[in-house]
């Protein structure tokens, strides 16, 4: 048991990677088996996508610390100031397909998923 | 059903001890980050990601992934692929000093400050198989590269070149097997297969052949020292093993053979202050070499090559550990500058040699080669230690001593510049024997020889030879042991100086008239002073000699027949030659007694087997001895008083 209990104390283990932005939102993505991808201004980590000039950092966390990050399936498009796709490219809101884009407003940033 | 659960819990804790990891992939490189190490991964720019010290260029990230591999710290593991392109993986810890770059299976690695992690250092660990590949390392800070199994050829360059200036232990992991292989460049574009400008220590408990076909197998710009690795090197065209300041052996097995040069050799750094041995080799650069364990074995067939070279002084010791050295020598006089010959020899050292334990078996067949040879001071306190030179002489003598006609002029100036001896055992300055099992056998020259002094005061020495069997150019001094000179060509023992027999037990025995068994430099104003000890010598002793201990004589001796002499209790038995001068002189302690034919029974064989301590005889036909005090040879005469002494 106190083998078990010093392996417990060694072995710190992180549920999520948090990742935050220039204008300290956060959004917490769950580690287990997590692959990363960059393609362009964007990395894609998990079902999250995160526009590369907004990140400021990321770390290992034991709870999911998202504040702002979200992922919406409607919202109106009335406060956008930024629209990307998942490949980085800043698009309109009249271009905007079937799929994921990352919206940028004043206040937040969103992961909108257009169906 | 309880434990079983705590079972399952311990293995599940167990495996997630192993680590969550996150993998930075840069081409054939990955970077292993710990989750408990990594804290603060920042971003800048959306141009780099900085994570424990190391930046990363975004765009040169092809994947990041969070896994469980486990992930040891300060290793950079390199993994050589036969078919495709080397990996890199780097452990996290030291991700920020380490810089790859990989071609191939051609790696190359720049490091820089690891002051933070210095005490445990970053180990380089190499794997895998390739015809065409490298490790090469820039850096400034110690570190270890591990052998773990890797077969690694470079046809183009050094197989290992680590420039940097500082200690690296090269470390063959327990069981593996490693081979380095470099390729041969006419122009000798690189110094050695197995390369460093800093120190190396070459150690672990697995094998690495090194196979140079350029210059040398192994060199360092510095000291290198050998502990229990198993090391097999080959040179074409340089030394196994080359390094400056110093030279340790404590343990392993080093064999070396099919070299170019040197088996090893040791030089001064020209760029640092010549020191003498220091504690602990502290800013050392004696040029000396210390053999202090293990078994070594150097075959050479280079002209004018070294077994072992020392630019200082060759310690040859036994710590905890038996010492066994082999060297066979076949080289011949490197004559490519004929003003300026170069003998071979199996040991040589320019300042000094100094033994004191171990097993050694030299053998020089090349002309003018030499078992043991020194610029300086001889010392033996102990070992045993067989040297033979079966080689021809080298070009002509003009300098014979003394018009004593028979072998090869003996005295002859070795040094001149138009021919090298064959000598079995050569030291420009003293000699000195203290302890240790010698013998030596010379077949076309002297077999010990000192251009100063010779002084034994215990051990046991046999030496035979075609021309002086023991020869000094200065005093020569017996005041212990057991000392046997048997010279088919000239005198026994010769002394160009005085000759002083103190104590120990002398067999001399030379070719025949007018040489003698004891010659000292009459001649030159010198003489034998016989004070005490034993001493057989067959053709008798110098004329003049003083004689402050009684001898006798026998005009005659049966070849190849043992005989013994009994001084109180103490018997020595001896066998006599299959020719040598005439008549017979002994002394001892006290009037002794000698008998020929006897049987041996038991007793200490020493002398090669020429001669037995405290035997036990039987038969035998007592030898009828005269008074014989010098002068004429074997005349009748008074002794001088008895002296004690005894070979005891």
């Amino acid at each position: 048991m106190a083998l078990v209990g010093a392996l417990n104390v060694q072995a710190e283990e992180y549920a999520y990677l948090t990742f935050e932005t220039t204008d300290g939102e956060k959004a917490s993505v769950a580690v287990s088996s997590l692959t990363l991808t960059i393609s362009g201004n964007t990395l894609t980590a998990g079902s999250q996508t995160f526009t590369l000039s907004n990140l400021s950092k990321m770390y290992f966390s034991n709870t999911d610390e998202t504040t702002a990050i979200e992922e919406i399936t409607t919202a109106t498009l009335d406060e956008a100031a930024d629209i990307y796709d998942l490949q980085g490219h800043k698009v309109t809101k009249d271009q905007m397909k079937r799929g994921v884009y990352i919206v940028k407003t004043k206040s937040r940033t969103y992961k909108m998923i257009v169906k | 059903m309880k434990r079983t659960l705590l079972y399952i819990i311990a293995l599940v804790l167990t495996i997630a001890a192993m680590g969550q990891t996150l993998n930075v992939k840069v081409g054939n490189v990955t970077y292993l980050f710990p989750s408990t190490q990594t804290g603060e991964m920042t971003y800048a720019n959306g141009e780099t990601v900085t994570i424990m010290g190391k930046t990363f260029s975004l765009s040169d990230i092809d994947e990041m992934t969070v896994d469980n591999a486990s992930v040891t710290d300060n290793l950079v593991d390199i993994a050589y692929n036969a078919s495709g392109s080397a990996t890199v993986t780097v452990a996290g810890n030291v991700a920020q000093y380490v810089t790859p770059t990989i071609s191939g299976n051609h790696v190359s690695i720049a490091q820089t400050n690891t002051d933070a992690i210095d005490k445990d250092e970053i180990t380089y660990q190499l794997s895998g198989t390739t015809t065409d590949g490298e490790f090469a390392l820039d850096g400034s800070y110690k570190c270890t590269v591990s052998l773990a199994g890797v077969t690694l050829t470079n046809p183009s360059g050094p197989a290992i070149n680590i420039s940097n200036k500082k200690r690296i232990q090269i470390s063959a992991k327990n069981g593996t097997v490693n081979t380095l292989t470099d390729g041969a460049d006419a122009n000798e574009s690189w110094k050695a297969c197995l390369y460093s400008k800093g120190q190396i220590q070459l150690q672990g408990k697995g094998s690495l052949t090194v196979n140079g076909n350029t210059k040398h197998a192994i060199k360092s710009g510095d000291y290198i020292t050998v502990k229990n690795l198993t090391l097999n090197l080959k040179s074409t065209s340089g030394d196994g093993i080359s390094c400056n300041k110093y030279f340790v052996m404590n343990s392993g097995n080093v064999t070396i053979s099919g070299v170019g040069d040197d088996g090893i050799q040791c030089d001064f750094e020209d760029d640092d202050t010549v020191t003498g041995e220091t504690t602990d080799h502290e800013d050392e650069n004696s040029g000396n070499v210390y053999i202090q364990g293990g078994t070594l074995n150097i075959s050479t067939t280079a002209a004018g090559s070294k077994g072992v070279k020392a630019a200082g002084t060759l310690f040859i010791n036994e710590a905890s550990t038996t010492t066994i050295i082999t060297v066979t020598n076949s080289g011949g006089v490197d004559a490519s500058v004929s003003s300026d010959l170069v003998a071979s020899a199996c040991l040589k050292a320019d300042k000094a040699i100094d033994i004191s334990g171990g097993t050694l078996t030299l053998t020089n067949s090349g002309q003018g080669g030499r078992a043991i040879n020194t610029d300086g001071t001889l010392t033996i306190s102990g070992g045993n230690i067989d040297a033979q030179t079966q080689g021809s002489n080298y070009g002509s003598s003009n300098q014979g001593g003394g018009g004593f006609p028979g072998g090869w002029g003996g005295g002859g100036n070795s040094s001149s510049s138009n021919h090298k001896y064959a000598k079995g055992v050569k030291a420009d300055g003293d000699i000195t024997i203290k302890g240790g099992t010698i013998n030596i056998y010379s077949k076309n020259h002297e077999g010990l020889e000192s251009k100063g002094t010779i002084t034994i005061s215990d051990g046991q020495v046999y030496v035979q030879a075609s021309d002086d069997a023991i020869n000094t150019a200065s005093h020569l001094t017996v005041s212990g042991g057991y000392v046997c000179g048997y010279s088919t060509g000239n005198d026994g023992l010769d002394s160009n100086g005085n000759m002083y027999i103190k104590g120990g037990l002398v067999y001399a025995i030379c070719s025949g008239s007018p040489e003698v068994g004891l010659d000292a430099n009459t001649e030159g104003g010198y003489k034998l002073y016989l004070t005490g000890g034993t001493i057989i010598a067959i053709g008798g002793i110098e004329n003049g000699s003083s004689l402050s201990q009684s001898c006798y004589s026998a005009n005659s001796w049966n070849k190849n027949t043992w005989y013994a002499l009994t001084i109180g209790n103490d018997t020595f038995a001896f066998k006599t030659p299959s020719s040598g001068g005439n008549g017979i002189v002994v002394s001892g302690a006290s009037q002794p007694t000698l008998k020929s034919g006897v049987t041996v029974s038991s007793g200490n064989s020493i002398f090669s087997g020429m001669g037995y301590t405290d035997a036990s005889i039987s038969d035998g036909t007592a030898v009828s001895l005269s008074s014989y005090s010098g002068g004429s040879s074997f005349g009748p005469g008074g002794g001088g008083g008895g002296f004690p002494g005894g070979w005891h």
